[in-house]
């Protein structure tokens, strides 16, 4: 394939050079690199390497002659490059970017190109004008309160300041909040009189779960569904094994074999198992299966969480449950027990109530509410029989599961756990 | 209109003032008849005569010394060292004298000199070709220095600063020195010196930075606006003076600033830059004054020189932190 | 004269003895009587004034002043030969051609009390401050040089150094570059034996100073810089020289500092009572007297009442700079730029509030 190397502005911004020595001639054999041409410039005199290997068939202008930047120079036969490999072959540049030695002395240095060139300023010629734009009426505040609004999730611009010189300031930033939370509950602050009301401090647990649940409620457009299912083979079950479990001194309840058919169910209908990344505009669907158990502990509402309740076998959830009961009611759970659920178990049933609207765990994308065991009359083979009836108020978060999915997911859910054999297979 | 990179648009300035104004003269090692080693002065002797365009025997200590008294008997020149790191044998008459001729008599003698020096690293130098000390000369009272980013500024605030009657360190950026071309006004004009330039309003994060590093943080402006993020870039262009004004106000409207500087983080530009906000944007900051700058190290030799020499990357993973913040 | 007076033969020029005796008549200056009197006058108040400042320190009411004790001749040398419009580019050691060029006893005792107007020199035309960092002003001087022959003044420099100082980078920069560029500068230096307690001999292994001078291809002399006559002589050749376009010349002028480097300097650490009592056979004040004695041009019995009459002169100057006021805060920032940044301006006023809030405090 025939290649024509032009002259190349050999980065000083040149328009033409003087041909000092040929090192080449027709016929000879060249590698890239190699010196084709002596070349003389105004500034330098220097070599122009060859950008390819082959054979030299021709080339361009005798000694003294002067060659324009962009004029054939040397035509080179690569040879064994035909067709579209060939025409790619030509297109590769030889160099990158176009440096240039600073003369004599240290250093390379980039040059720029000939058609690339910024427009030119003004200064110095026009009145000198104002040239920032007038500063947008933003709050002024001290990195303290700042943090506090944010961590009371009020957006401080919207607050009103009494400080000085404008400034938003702690107790201002207080006021928003009270004020806030009153247009949540609709409540008016009653006059305090002597007796008729008392005043209790919120603590750390509670703020946490004022501001969970706030976040929950106001960003997670929640779609609950409830249903039923008849249990009377896992009461079965239970039963059956509920001494040999007591011996190991595992208190065995329905609540294991829930955790594992919900793990089970939600490996077939991921994006209950999965979180909604809008900044990133995506959603993660998470391939673990971290159950968090709603526990109604002394101080408030903890959730700790059995890690990888689908790899875990009912014994080893069993076990892990009862440890967690006796830490939540000591006090004991740490941030790690808590962190990192993919979904949540809220069981009020143990107390009682049938059916709610449960509040999902925000970031998570479900919560499944169960409710107290029932004994009623249950329709089987067309007749009427006792029943054991558990009822189930599944929440989701309606933009990332819709109503098929939930229905589809609780389907499997009120399999398993109908028939709870079901969870050997799967 | 021409369109002149920086080394011409510099070569301009010096013949515009050394044709207006006979007391401008300029030397320096090379500086003469070969025209600088960056070629800055060329033409020069040639027109104007070796006995105002030529080359002095080598020694920077003497070039800013006899500088010095040129100073006090009239003349006005304008030295070049040749590399940043060869200011250092000059820093005792630097220092010791020029910095101080016109406090020390009152007012009697003036400075009226400029030093140009080629600084920053990118280039693949030798060791002390690459430094880049403003912050240090910054630091030294009765010292102003300037620092361009285009051949327009570069030529304007050269100006400039041959006609102040105070002592400038004018900082030629040489990794840029070719690499940007821009379209210069032939005519004398002058860019005051002391004042920073807004180059890209927004409303987000302020970006500060000078020199070669202009062209680095637009690639991470760029970055940064396809994030969705609305940068305002500043161009610093004054160590000292430094425009304290246009930071702060930039700052009181975006609440987030990142300084970015080649020369080495400690105690250095961004540590300036972040006092002053706090001092006069405190009750603006919404996240911490971040600096994108170099180790505490010496600058490594080109094989070694990409870990430390900043990219478009490093300054826009520092604005995606400050705007999460 | 630099043909006859080879340094590289340590051969020194004099012209009288110890004891004021003419021995070398053809390298006598031609100076009037009147010349030579007043020459010694001149001397005379130098020393006094001198001696005055030291005591003054003494007495607690000036800071470190180093004294010129023994030196008074080489100053006088220079006032007798230069023009109004040449400079002095002095190191700290040279009082007499301070004086000679303008500057009066007040600016040098406000200087050493610690008012930055002392140095400023403010009447003197063409004198540059006092140099703190030793050897550095040479550089200054090759510079001024330079500017002389692009302006074509006809101008001369006379730049001022010691035997400590010619160690200096900066020493040799100077000679190099006045050397290359042909600057019209006489480079002095004041051989007081001395920098602060190092002698000579472990300043330089060159049999003398002025041999120097080879290394730059530039004339050198080493002369007795405590016989006027010679040092006049000295200075008249070499300034000829400079000016008529020859380029610059090195002066070593051999003295003796007979006093100590600084007021705070003890020489009984370093030196010996026998050593400076020989070198005081060769006091330039001491020597003058003789000749002018020998040749009866003047009575020297005046000299009494003279003394007198500077001492008067001497301490009413005193007195003024002893009454200048103090520095302002404005001063601390006023020269700092000829055109103050706005910061610097701030400052000033950040530090005037913190003053006023000191004062509502009493």
């Amino acid at each position: 394939m025939r290649y024509i190397f032009k002259f190349p502005d050999i980065g000083e911004g040149l328009d033409e050079g003087t041909i000092a020595e040929w090192y080449v001639e027709k016929g000879h054999k060249i590698e890239a690199g190699q010196p084709l041409v002596k070349m003389e410039t105004d500034k330098v005199v220097t070599d122009i390497p060859s950008p390819k290997s082959g054979t030299i068939a021709a080339i361009y202008g005798k000694v003294g002659e002067t060659i324009h930047v962009g004029n054939p120079l040397v035509e080179i036969e690569i040879e064994g490059v035909e067709g579209d490999a060939a025409i790619a072959e030509a297109a590769k540049d030889f160099t990158t970017e176009p440096v240039e030695e600073a003369a004599g002395v240290v250093g390379t240095l980039e040059v720029a190109g000939n058609a690339a060139f910024l427009p030119s300023g003004t200064e110095g010629f026009d009145q000198p004008t104002t040239q920032q734009t007038a500063v947008k009426s933003k709050a002024l505040a001290t990195p303290v309160a700042r943090a506090m609004a944010k961590e009371m999730n009020i957006d401080i611009n919207s607050v009103k300041a009494s400080g000085p010189g404008g400034r938003v300031t702690i107790n201002d930033v207080k006021r928003a909040a009270e004020s806030f939370n009153e247009t949540l509950t609709k409540k008016q602050v009653a006059q305090p009189m002597a007796d008729s009301v008392s005043f209790e401090p919120i603590t750390q647990i509670r703020k946490a779960i004022i501001r969970n649940m706030t976040i929950s409620k106001q960003s997670i457009p929640h779609m609950t569904v409830h249903d039923e299912v008849e249990v009377s083979e896992m009461v079965k079950i239970r039963d059956k094994y509920k001494q040999k479990f007591a011996e190991k001194q595992i208190k065995l309840s329905y609540l294991p074999f829930i955790i594992k058919a919900v793990a089970l169910s939600l490996k077939k209908y991921k994006y209950l198992n999965s979180q909604l990344d809008l900044e990133n505009d995506r959603i993660v669907v998470k391939n673990y299966f971290n159950i968090g158990i709603a526990v109604d502990a002394p101080d408030g509402l903890v959730v700790p969480v059995i890690t990888d309740a689908d790899k875990k076998s009912i014994t080893e959830i069993a076990e892990e449950l009862n440890i967690i009961s006796v830490k939540a009611r000591d006090r004991q759970l740490k941030l790690d027990d808590m962190k990192d659920g993919t979904f949540t178990i809220s069981n009020y049933g143990s107390i009682g109530g049938m059916h709610a609207n449960p509040v999902i765990n925000h970031p998570q994308a479900a919560i499944l509410g169960i409710g107290r065991l029932v004994k009623k009359p249950v329709i089987k083979n067309n007749e009427i029989v006792a029943g054991v009836v558990q009822p189930l108020s599944l929440a989701v978060d309606h933009r990332i599961v819709d109503g098929g999915e939930v229905t589809r997911f609780l389907n499997q859910l009120i399999d398993y756990l109908a028939d709870p054999v079901a969870l050997l297979f799967d | 209109m021409k369109v002149m990179n920086m080394v011409q648009s510099i070569n301009n300035a010096l013949e515009i003032k050394m044709s207006e104004d006979q007391d401008v003269l300029t030397y320096g090692e090379d500086v003469g008849v070969e025209g600088g080693v960056f070629r800055v002065t060329e033409g020069l002797q040639q027109k104007f005569g070796a006995r105002r365009c030529f080359d002095s025997p080598l020694a920077e200590s003497a070039i800013l010394g006899t500088a010095i008294g040129m100073c006090v008997s009239g003349l006005r020149p304008v030295i070049e060292i040749q590399f940043c790191g060869f200011m250092y044998p000059a820093m005792n008459q630097l220092i010791s004298h020029a910095t101080r001729f016109h406090n020390r008599t009152r007012g009697k003698y003036r400075m009226p000199m400029v030093i140009r020096l080629p600084y920053g690293g990118g280039i693949n130098a030798l060791e002390l070709h690459s430094e880049s000390m403003e912050a240090m000369y910054g630091h030294i009272p009765g010292l102003k220095v300037v620092i361009p980013s285009t051949p327009y500024d570069a030529k304007g605030m050269l100006i400039s600063a041959i006609e102040s009657d105070d002592l400038i360190l004018f900082m030629e950026p040489k990794r840029i020195y070719r690499a940007i071309k821009q379209e210069v006004p032939e005519e004398k004009f002058n860019i005051p010196l002391g004042k920073a330039k807004i180059l890209n309003e927004g409303n987000d994060v302020t970006v500060i930075a000078f020199g070669a590093m202009i062209r680095e943080a637009q690639k991470a402006v760029a970055m940064a606006k396809q994030a969705g993020i609305s940068v305002e870039l500043i161009d610093l262009r004054s160590v000292y003076p430094i425009d304290k004004e246009t930071i702060a106000k930039s700052v009181k409207k975006t609440g987030r600033i990142i300084t970015v500087a080649e020369g080495p983080v400690s105690f250095g530009i961004g540590a300036e830059i972040t006092a002053i906000v706090n001092e006069y944007a405190f009750l603006s900051l919404e996240a911490p004054p971040k600096r994108v700058q170099g180790f505490d190290v010496i600058v490594p030799l080109p094989k070694g020189e990409h870990h430390y020499m900043i990219s478009p990357e490093k300054i826009f993973y520092e604005i995606e932190r400050t705007v999460k913040f | 004269m630099f043909n006859e007076f080879d340094p590289a033969k340590d051969q020194i020029l004099r012209v009288i003895d110890n004891s004021g005796n003419v021995i070398n008549k053809k390298y006598k200056p031609d100076l009037s009587t009147d010349e030579i009197i007043n020459a010694y006058k001149h001397m005379l108040f130098v020393r006094t004034a001198d001696f005055m400042a030291v005591s003054y320190q003494r007495q607690g009411r000036m800071f470190t002043y180093p004294p010129n004790y023994g030196q008074e001749a080489i100053a006088e040398a220079m006032s007798l030969v230069w023009e109004e419009n040449d400079w002095l580019v002095p190191a700290f050691r040279e009082l007499g051609a301070w004086l000679a060029k303008g500057a009066t006893m007040k600016d040098v005792f406000m200087y050493f009390m610690g008012h930055e107007e002392g140095t400023v020199f403010r009447n003197a035309k063409n004198l540059l401050p006092i140099s703190v960092p030793i050897g550095s002003q040479l550089l200054h001087a090759a510079g001024i040089g330079y500017s002389i022959n692009y302006k074509q003044t006809g101008q001369v420099v006379y730049a001022i150094i010691g035997d400590g100082g010619t160690s200096t980078g900066d020493f040799h920069e100077a000679l190099n570059f006045a050397a290359v560029w042909n600057a019209p500068v006489v480079f002095i230096i004041q051989n007081n034996q001395f920098a602060i307690s190092v002698p000579l001999k472990n300043q330089t292994k060159s049999v003398n100073l002025a041999v120097k001078s080879y290394a730059y291809g530039i004339p050198g002399v080493k002369v007795d810089g405590n016989d006027l006559f010679a040092m006049t002589k000295a200075v008249k050749e070499a300034s000829a020289h400079a000016r008529s376009g020859k380029g610059p010349v090195l002066i070593e002028a051999l003295t003796y500092r007979k006093g100590a480097h600084t007021t705070s300097d003890d020489p009984t650490k370093y030196r010996t009572k026998e050593e400076e009592e020989e070198w005081d056979q060769t006091d330039p004040l001491k020597r003058l007297k003789l000749y002018i004695e020998n040749n009866k041009i003047w009575d020297t019995s005046e000299e009494e009442k003279l003394i007198a009459e500077f001492k008067k002169e001497i301490d009413r100057q005193f007195t003024e700079a002893e009454n200048f006021p103090a520095t302002s805060l404005e001063d601390v920032f006023k020269y700092m730029y000829v055109d103050m940044p706005d910061d610097l301006k701030q400052q000033m006023t950040e530090y005037e509030k913190f003053l006023s809030w000191k004062e509502a405090r009493k």
